[in-house]
């Protein structure tokens, strides 16, 4: 029961974080058609950036700071980078924004160094919330979730209710049209960008002091947020939300479950042929928690590529 | 170093009367000096260089001041591989290295296959660092050193000296990494249970320096109630679980290996009080001579591995004075044999070679975490106080059986 | 005919020629050239003659070295195999590797086709380290070249012949493969999908059968590093990998055929050479990469297609100056940016963290370039500004007449001729 109830918590909490970084990817991508593959460096760029403000700053200030930083730094991207491509074509876009994902990450190691950075929450976030089965539940646990929270009731009443909102949804299904009704489209995509990557960057802040901030941060959990856009479907906000819970609680259930194939198969009486096989019959979830995402991946991307939420073609 | 050697040797031959010198011994550090493990990677260098420079204050060997050069492999085995190339061509006798046991069980092959392809120009390989048992097992040859401690040992001093103070009690519970240094450790751990009179209580090995967030793991050490945890964890993943273990308030003892790597005691805090460690030294297992010296000379007081990578070149110090070099090659069969008979005084006793598989037999030290301790660590008021050395003899686990070594002789 | 053949014959004697008098750190580099150069003519075949764009390649380079290690071990417990024909195994694991996968890849096509690619190379890479029977966990497999035909394979020199002989095989191979009509279909695929369904070809099984040839070659690409490295580590299939083919491949130029050779000799020979200088070297590999994405976007090979194939009408001694101030220009950038990365290097570097420590906080000088400076003075800081600014406005004031004698060669041309 603690496991399942400690689980929960953790689950949807990475989840909530996950989220937070691939909210800002899916709406790109559904808006400009551009898979960012440099979306994960801005949410290192956020930590990092936290972890050097508050070091003489303080932490609230570095949380501040930061989204604010990457949101300008996404925006130069977009204006000056991005769009001089976006004449060759998507695939030139895509290769940019890979270039673009390693210089990020050599930046960092030039100027942070080539290991994780001791980027630590303020002594006084560092109580538990709660305890639970005799076990405390640390605080910034619960506050990661509580801004994720605040970004997406943020973002879904931006989107839904103001005139900002309207306009960057009709820029999202019909550019053109939009464009034609005397609205500046590029400055819409322009911003949306940048305003992705500050939401990345926020995360990257709130999360980076709890998580260990290095400079492999971006590529550990730029191949996750991909899954996720994918699963939940690219260009749905809410098809991210879920994905983004289906996978922290799944990451988060898996460490724990120590069966594998084999255990299943003895269910059904072929446990000793199974385990004589060996080999990926015998793994155990737990070990394996890493790879089932990217199978579920392959599975949304061959059987149904519109994500659980995506629309259709 | 990268000329085109033919020229070379026709320029060469053109100098028919020129005397030929002595032969420097060439040394190579092909280290983490990149990546993850850089800092790690570092500390093995700085031992080394400060034994190389005693060498040299010394006269260095056969006549000529022995050289050092660093490879950067960059925390993998690729790399080391090219790295170890790198090596050959630039004529480099002796490879040091530390940090990693996977690139240890590179380098050591590298060496096995270089030395049969090249026999009369073999290369020597001082492993100051790779605990992992199969180098002295299945992966052992005669060109190869293990100058530091393996997990049965770590973990035969740690289980005696907590069982002794009483502080072991009757419910290990043991997490390590998923490859061979961790599933090392956990080995042992089992083997110990008679001799330390307790029950493994749950055993679990995780990715390598993959896990972000170690709450569910502490959950289950949390469900199987232990009184020990035993651990052979390194770098971020000793970390997050120490920083895991006080986010949720369990209080468990550790019982580690790595606990004085820099920054570990800072990040850990106050939940590091009483924790222990075995290691191959500390500055509060012995006299002050090595330590001041070690600062006059570095600027800092020898910290986590320095101390066994300084103590290896120390040996080689040794085996080196013992040859009469005759200012012509250098002959590293004969180096090995001289290493293999050298024991050498360190501050905290003997180290010696089994000849069986090139195992040093050295004495461990048990310390604890305390607070006003005499060398702090990484700028906090606690440090690490020896609680006991435990002999060579007493620590050493048996030759395996899978080591075959073929003498040259 | 001869203007391309008298290129080729001259750099295949010098492979052939003057390996045995390099020493073994140059040997390793040029085993390294060409195995690269073989993997990023695998990728292009996808990427640039198919148009699509994997970014999970490292999956079959890693299946085709595991498949060479396994059967190499096999060969030294006994198996009568010969050791030259070792990077059939990795050909025969890349093609069925690529068979199953790309027929899942190919079912999508655009950012799905690179999603599912890069599923399928994390899926390996996540899974090797637990599956140690296969891919021997953390610290992977190792075996030894067994001697066959009276030669040992002990030495790096034969090595590099194996390899030389097989990636000119495997390069001829695909040349001619670019020659017959299914070659000329893949650059089909890549322009109008569509049309080729109506002309009576089943697209998916033609893009299957590319995916699985590229897969193979790569393979063969794995298979190489396997023998020469006698070792396969499941990092063989980390995004690094990937990473560093695409980067070749678009470096070098994807729209013609030796493109990707360019980039991977260019990036090879600049990791030999410098990744012991400097430990920035990756930031300088993907500011180039931005670089030629921005301003080439054909890659350095297609550069000098372009130049080829102009060359009747390029009059040389107008665009010969522009040039020359262009190239200055990037010269003097080039130092700039060099000068400024290596200082911050220095500056950001522990080394100076502790000797600030030791200053008492101030900022002692460093050395850098074999010369002292002092951060606190403005010279270190004025240098690559001034470099900077001459070589941007060098670069700036010559490209008003490339443009313009370019827009007069295009023009001028035959018609018909002008295709990009």
């Amino acid at each position: 029961m603690e496991f399942f109830l400690i689980s929960t918590l953790n689950g949807v909490i990475y989840g909530l974080l996950l989220f937070m970084v691939s909210a800002g990817l899916t709406l790109i991508f559904g808006m400009m058609g551009v898979l960012n593959f440099a979306h994960a460096s801005f949410y290192m760029l956020g930590a990092y950036v936290a972890y050097a403000v508050s070091s003489s700053a303080g932490f609230w200030t570095g949380l501040i700071v930061a989204p604010i930083f990457v949101g300008i730094v996404g925006t130069l991207v977009e204006r000056f980078l991005l769009r001089r491509v976006h004449v060759f074509g998507h695939a030139h876009e895509l290769l940019l924004t890979f270039g673009l994902a390693l210089i990020a990450e050599e930046t960092v190691k030039l100027v942070f160094g080539d290991f994780p950075v001791n980027y630590q929450m303020p002594d006084a976030l560092k109580f538990a919330a709660f305890t639970v089965f005799g076990t405390d539940y640390p605080f910034y646990r619960v506050f990661m979730g509580i801004v994720a929270v605040i970004m997406f009731v943020v973002l879904w009443l931006l989107l839904s209710r103001t005139r900002v909102g309207i306009v960057v949804r009709a820029a999202e299904r019909l550019p053109q049209m939009a464009e034609a009704l005397g609205h500046n489209i590029p400055v819409v995509f322009t911003s949306v960008f940048g305003a992705g990557a500050a939401l990345a960057g926020l995360a990257g802040a709130v999360a980076g002091a709890f998580y260990p901030t290095n400079p492999n941060m971006a590529l550990e959990l730029g191949v996750i947020v991909f899954v996720v856009v994918v699963v939940g479907g690219l260009g749905s906000l809410q098809g991210s939300l879920l994905a983004s819970l289906l996978i922290g609680l799944f990451s988060s259930f898996a460490v724990g479950i120590d069966w594998s194939a084999a255990d299943f198969l003895a269910l059904v009486g072929l446990g000793e042929e199974a385990r004589s096989l060996g080999g990926l019959l015998t793994m155990q979830i737990s070990s394996i928690s890493a790879t089932i995402p990217f199978a579920l991946m392959l599975l949304v991307l061959l059987v149904r590529p519109a994500g659980l939420m995506g629309e259709r073609g | 170093m990268r000329q085109v050697s033919l020229i070379a040797i026709a320029l060469a031959g053109s100098f028919t009367a020129a005397p030929l010198a002595a032969e420097p011994l060439k040394i190579g550090i092909i280290e983490s000096l990149s990546g993850a493990q850089t800092s790690t990677g570092r500390m093995f260098a700085n031992g080394v260089h400060y034994g190389i420079d005693k060498i040299n204050a010394a006269g260095g060997f056969n006549g000529e001041p022995v050289e050092v050069v660093e490879y950067d492999n960059a925390g993998g085995p690729t790399e080391a591989a090219d790295k170890f190339r790198q090596a050959q061509a630039d004529g480099i006798h002796i490879i040091v290295q530390g940090a990693s046991s996977a690139i240890a069980g590179q380098l050591t092959e590298d060496v096995r296959k270089h030395n049969i392809r090249n026999p009369g120009n073999e290369m020597m390989y001082i492993n100051v660092g790779a605990e992992a048992m199969e180098l002295t097992g299945e992966k052992c040859h005669f060109y190869h050193f293990r100058y530091t401690s393996t997990a049965p040992m770590r973990v035969n001093a740690l289980v005696a000296t907590m069982k002794e103070q009483g502080k072991l009690g009757s419910r290990v519970y043991s997490i390590n990494q998923n490859y061979s240094w961790g599933q090392d450790m956990q080995a042992a751990v089992k083997a110990d249970e008679q001799m330390g009179d307790y029950e493994v209580v749950g055993e679990v090995l995780h990715d390598v320096n993959k896990i972000q967030d170690f709450a569910p793991f502490v959950a289950k050490i949390k469900a199987a109630n232990p009184d020990t945890v035993v651990t052979g964890n390194w770098s971020n993943d000793l970390l997050l679980l120490m920083k895991a273990t006080g986010d949720a308030g369990l209080k468990v003892r550790f019982a580690t290996a790595f606990l004085d790597q820099p920054g570990n005691i800072a990040n850990a805090g106050e939940t590091a009080l009483g924790h222990y460690i075995a290691n191959a030294y500390d500055n509060s297992a012995a006299d002050s001579s090595f330590a001041d010296d070690y600062k006059a000379a570095k600027g800092h007081f020898p910290t986590f591995v320095e101390p066994q990578a300084a103590f290896a070149i120390g040996a080689l110090q040794d085996a080196l004075a013992s040859i009469s070099s005759d200012g012509g090659e250098v002959d590293v069969t004969e180096i090995a044999k001289a290493l293999e008979n050298t024991t050498y005084e360190s501050p905290v006793g003997p180290i010696s070679v089994r000849k069986e598989d090139h195992q040093t037999i050295r004495p461990v030290v048990v310390s604890q975490v305390v607070k006003d301790a005499a060398y702090p660590a990484d700028g906090t008021d606690m440090g690490f106080q020896m609680v006991k050395v435990v002999p060579g003899e007493e620590a050493i686990y048996p030759v395996q059986p899978s080591c075959e070594m073929k003498r040259p002789d | 005919m001869a203007r391309v053949l008298l290129p080729l014959a001259l750099i295949g004697a010098f492979l052939l020629v003057v390996p045995p008098f390099l020493d073994l750190g140059w040997q390793n580099a040029l085993i390294n050239i060409l195995i690269a150069s073989l993997f990023a003519l695998a990728f292009n075949l996808l990427a640039g003659q198919a148009g699509l764009l994997s970014f999970g390649h490292a999956a079959y380079f890693g299946v085709g070295a595991f498949a060479v290690l396994h059967l190499m071990a096999s060969i030294e417990d006994g198996l009568a195999f010969p050791t030259p024909l070792l990077p059939l195994a990795g050909a025969v694991a890349g093609l069925l590797a690529g068979l199953v996968a790309g027929f899942f890849a190919t079912m999508r096509s655009g950012v799905y086709f690179a999603l599912v690619t890069l599923a399928i190379a994390e899926l390996f890479h996540s899974l090797a380290p637990h599956w140690q029977g296969v891919f021997g966990g953390e610290a992977g497999l190792s075996s030894m070249r067994m001697p066959w035909g009276g030669i040992v394979f002990g030495s790096l020199i034969e090595v590099y012949y194996l390899t030389l002989a097989w990636v000119v095989l495997s390069i001829l191979l695909l040349w001619g493969l670019t020659r017959t009509p299914f070659g000329r279909l893949a650059l089909a695929l890549r322009d109008n999908e569509q049309r080729v369904r109506f002309l009576g070809y089943n697209a998916h099984i033609s893009k299957v059968i590319i995916f699985a040839i590229s897969a193979m070659f790569s393979g063969v690409a794995g298979g190489l590093q396997a023998i020469s490295n006698e070792t396969a580590n499941y990092v063989l299939f980390a995004s690094a990998v990937s990473a560093q083919v695409v980067l070749y491949t678009f470096v070098g130029g994807a729209t013609i055929f030796f493109g990707p050779v360019v980039g991977a000799v260019i990036f090879t020979l600049f990791a030999y050479l410098v990744s012991d200088i400097t430990h920035s070297w990756l930031l300088y590999q993907g500011l180039i990469f931005v670089l030629v994405m921005l301003y080439a976007p054909n890659g350095l090979g297609g550069m000098i297609h372009q130049h080829l194939r102009h060359r009747e009408h390029l009059d040389w001694s107008r665009l010969a100056p522009p040039y020359a101030v262009t190239a200055l220009g990037g010269a003097l950038v080039t130092a700039a940016a060099v000068f400024l990365i290596e200082t911050l290097a220095v500056l950001f570097s522990r080394e100076y963290e502790v000797a600030r420590r030791d200053a008492g906080g101030g900022f002692p000088g460093y050395e850098v370039f074999g010369l002292d400076w002092s951060p606190l003075s403005p010279l270190p800081w004025l240098i690559p500004l001034t470099l900077f600014a001459a070589g941007l406005w060098l670069i700036l004031r010559a490209r008003q007449p490339i443009t313009l004698l370019w827009q007069q060669v295009v023009a001028g041309s035959v018609p018909g001729d002008s295709t990009p």
